[in-house]
């Protein structure tokens, strides 16, 4: 068995940790998916994915599920006192595309003045490259806790 | 050691929880704001401030359809706004057709620019256009040639190649962008957006002319929306 498959099994098996990724994972995406304007709940509730952000939405399904697994990874490793991976990589699929027209946006401009704009414009100019880092990152926290898991049973 | 890494977990895990936990406190408040039809307020129309429900649109965009409509939208929005853009482009094309053009609906659009400078002298020049009796026009070739946030797309030498596109008189429009004749204009639209609680772009007030009852529509959201709550008014 390889060690992200033995990581995956030894975390995944116990229910616990099941009922604890599932919500991450579902909270990640209705967060996501509302800053992106892929969610509205007003005046009806409303799921639209205009076919020019399809990309943007799998990246959004792909953070949220990835998100999930390493949070859950990482607080499963407490009982091993290891540190915690990957925490960067959410952050940024949060703050990719987040701001832009959206509330997020509006809220850093008039904070934030000049430096909000610009680092509106670039979380949104750069949305699909950012959320493509993002899990990345995700990926190799995955990756390098997995790997923790392996030495750990040695 | 162990218990300062649980710490920071506990930390970040609460952040998360934050972020969440307001978002969804804010959506469930507006929800519970804007029940059932979502009817903000009931007051009349004042045509001849070009006061509607409360909004001034006296200084927006020409009126868009008939003046007797029996309904209004009312659309804040950013030209930078890549969402806007979007809407613009795909569902307002629909709207048109079933609604504006069959003179159920008309419309307003009133700025909102926030995204940057360039989105403001932008906003400054659909009323140069406007001037020339090209506001719609100009208003669509921005969204045609909308690129990213503040890459200079809309930049003053931009603007005024658009409106070379569109066939305008340049000499007068060039300076009515140098002096910045429609500023205050553009300022005026963006305050009634804020006094109206516009947090983002594009907003939409859908006023029923007939019952005074206004529905609002946060968001680029799909056409369909937009007939379910119309159709719901003209019944």
């Amino acid at each position: 068995m390889n060690t992200q498959t033995y990581a995956l099994k030894l975390v995944f098996s116990n229910k616990m940790y099941l009922a604890i990724s599932i919500p991450i994972a579902i909270s990640m995406f209705i967060l996501l998916s509302y800053i992106s304007e892929f969610i509205f709940f007003e005046p009806y509730l409303t799921i639209y994915i205009p076919t020019a952000y399809i990309p943007s939405f799998i990246t959004i399904v792909i953070v949220s599920i990835l998100s999930s697994i390493v949070i859950t990874m990482n607080i499963f490793k407490l009982k091993a006192f290891r540190g915690v991976t990957g925490i960067t990589g959410s952050v940024i699929g949060v703050g990719a595309g987040a701001c832009g027209c959206g509330p997020v946006g509006f809220s850093l401009i008039s904070l934030l003045g000049t430096a909000g704009g610009t680092a509106t414009a670039f979380l949104t100019n750069y949305e699909l490259p950012l959320r493509l880092v993002s899990i990345a990152i995700l990926l190799y926290a995955y990756y390098t806790t997995a790997k923790s898991f392996k030495s750990c049973s040695v | 050691m162990a218990n300062r890494r649980f710490a920071l977990i506990a930390m970040i895990v609460g952040a998360i929880g934050v972020i969440i936990g307001g978002y969804s406190i804010a959506v469930v408040s507006n929800t519970m704001l804007t029940n059932e039809a979502n009817i903000i307020e009931e007051t009349n129309i004042d045509t001849n401030q070009l006061i509607i429900q409360g909004i001034d649109v006296s200084k927006g965009s020409p009126l868009l359809g008939d003046k007797d409509a029996p309904i209004t939208i009312i659309e804040f929005g950013d030209y930078q706004c890549p969402r806007c853009d979007q809407w613009y482009l795909n569902q307002r094309p629909i709207l048109e057709d079933k609604f504006i053009d069959t003179n159920n609906v008309n419309l307003y659009f009133l700025d909102f620019p926030f995204l940057g400078s360039d989105s403001f002298i932008a906003a400054e020049a659909t009323y140069c256009a406007e001037e020339q009796g090209k506001y719609w026009e100009y208003h669509g070739i921005l969204y045609e040639n909308q690129k990213g946030i503040n890459s200079g797309w809309a930049n003053k030498d931009n603007l005024i190649k658009f409106a070379e596109e569109l066939g305008l008189d340049i000499e007068s429009f060039k300076d009515c962008l140098d002096t910045g004749r429609y500023k205050d204009r553009v300022e005026y639209n963006k305050s009634i957006g804020l006094d109206n609680g516009v947090q983002r772009t594009p907003t939409f007030f859908i006023i029923d002319n007939i019952d005074n009852s206004v529905v609002k529509i946060v968001g680029a959201q799909p056409v369909e929306v937009f007939e379910k709550t119309i159709n719901a008014m003209l019944k």
